[in-house]
């Protein structure tokens, strides 16, 4: 499943990436916050919406991030 | 929402204490939590930020300041003594998920309270932050996690502010800051001050949200 940047604003709209918590492999639970983003002065942590292995990391730390686009992609467990 | 006056208060302790008072908040244990408090000396870098911003490093190394990379938003700031510093720790995940907004929420209480002590600040378009006269008198920097916020803002009071012109505040190199203290030409109660951003906070975070205060608990 696609991972996509979720809205944390309806006027900010661009975030960028700051940190992975995980790494490309790792099995992530459904609520855990995987990633970091960051506005002019707000950093929020993304949460999995899926139990799965995070298989991709499509936005590295430092690339700039909007609403919608996809960020890493998740294989569901039992899928 | 309960509030929690720590006085003035180490860095690391307060960032703990934080930590903790968001994972109970997170956890449902406890209610929103406003944290009001004063940090010794220090300069605090956001995730946005590097060491250049630093002026003049000899300065604050020779007054055994410690240089903190923090998890908050925004970039490098100073605090001390005399300076009010609010975490507020709200759960937005029933309310309106608007990171712009809430930030836009805390600024305009802060120029309401300001107003309170007599002292007439702004918002200005485009910059973050509260301003008098083209200075900057408040700072914001704050994180989200599970849509609960922690860290906030810092606002001058009491405290020196020529510390301010050894940095880059916010990162920029044009920015000059300015106190409370240097408006009124004299400094006031903390205790007061205290309870004025505490009192207008309440009453905003009601009339934005819909969070009603249930008293000290």
């Amino acid at each position: 499943m696609e991972l996509k940047m979720p809205e944390i604003s309806e006027t900010t709209e661009a975030a960028v990436i700051t940190l992975w918590h995980v790494a490309e492999g790792a099995h992530v639970a459904k609520d855990q916050d995987i990633l970091e983003v960051t506005t002019d002065k707000a950093t929020l942590d993304i949460a999995s919406p899926y139990d799965g292995v995070l298989i991709k990391i499509s936005k590295k730390a430092g690339e700039k991030v909007e609403k919608g686009d996809v960020i890493a992609e998740i294989q569901e467990r039992g899928r | 929402m309960r509030i929690r006056d720590l006085g003035i208060v180490g860095y690391k302790d307060a960032i703990d204490l934080q930590e903790n008072v968001l994972r109970r908040r997170i956890e449902n244990e406890i209610s929103d939590t406003l944290i009001l408090l004063e940090h010794d000396p220090v300069l605090t870098l956001g995730r946005m930020e590097s060491e250049a911003s630093i002026i003049d490093r000899a300065f604050f190394d020779k007054k055994n300041i410690p240089v903190i990379f923090s998890d908050r938003g925004g970039k490098i700031t100073y605090h001390a003594p005399g300076q009010l510093v609010i975490y507020p720790i709200v759960d937005l995940r029933e309310k309106k998920r608007d990171v712009s907004r809430y930030i836009d929420f805390l600024e305009k209480t802060m120029v309401r309270a300001f107003d309170g002590l007599g002292v007439a600040a702004e918002r200005i378009a485009d910059r973050r932050g509260v301003w008098i006269g083209g200075k900057k008198i408040a700072f914001i920097g704050v994180g989200v996690r599970k849509w609960v916020t922690f860290h906030g803002a810092c606002i001058n009071i009491n405290n020196d502010i020529a510390p301010f012109s050894r940095i880059h505040p916010c990162g920029e190199d044009w920015i000059k800051v300015t106190s409370v203290r240097e408006i009124l030409g004299r400094a006031i109660e903390m205790d007061m001050a205290k309870k004025v951003f505490a009192d207008q906070f309440i009453k905003d975070l009601e009339a934005e949200y819909g969070i009603k205060n249930a008293g000290n608990i």
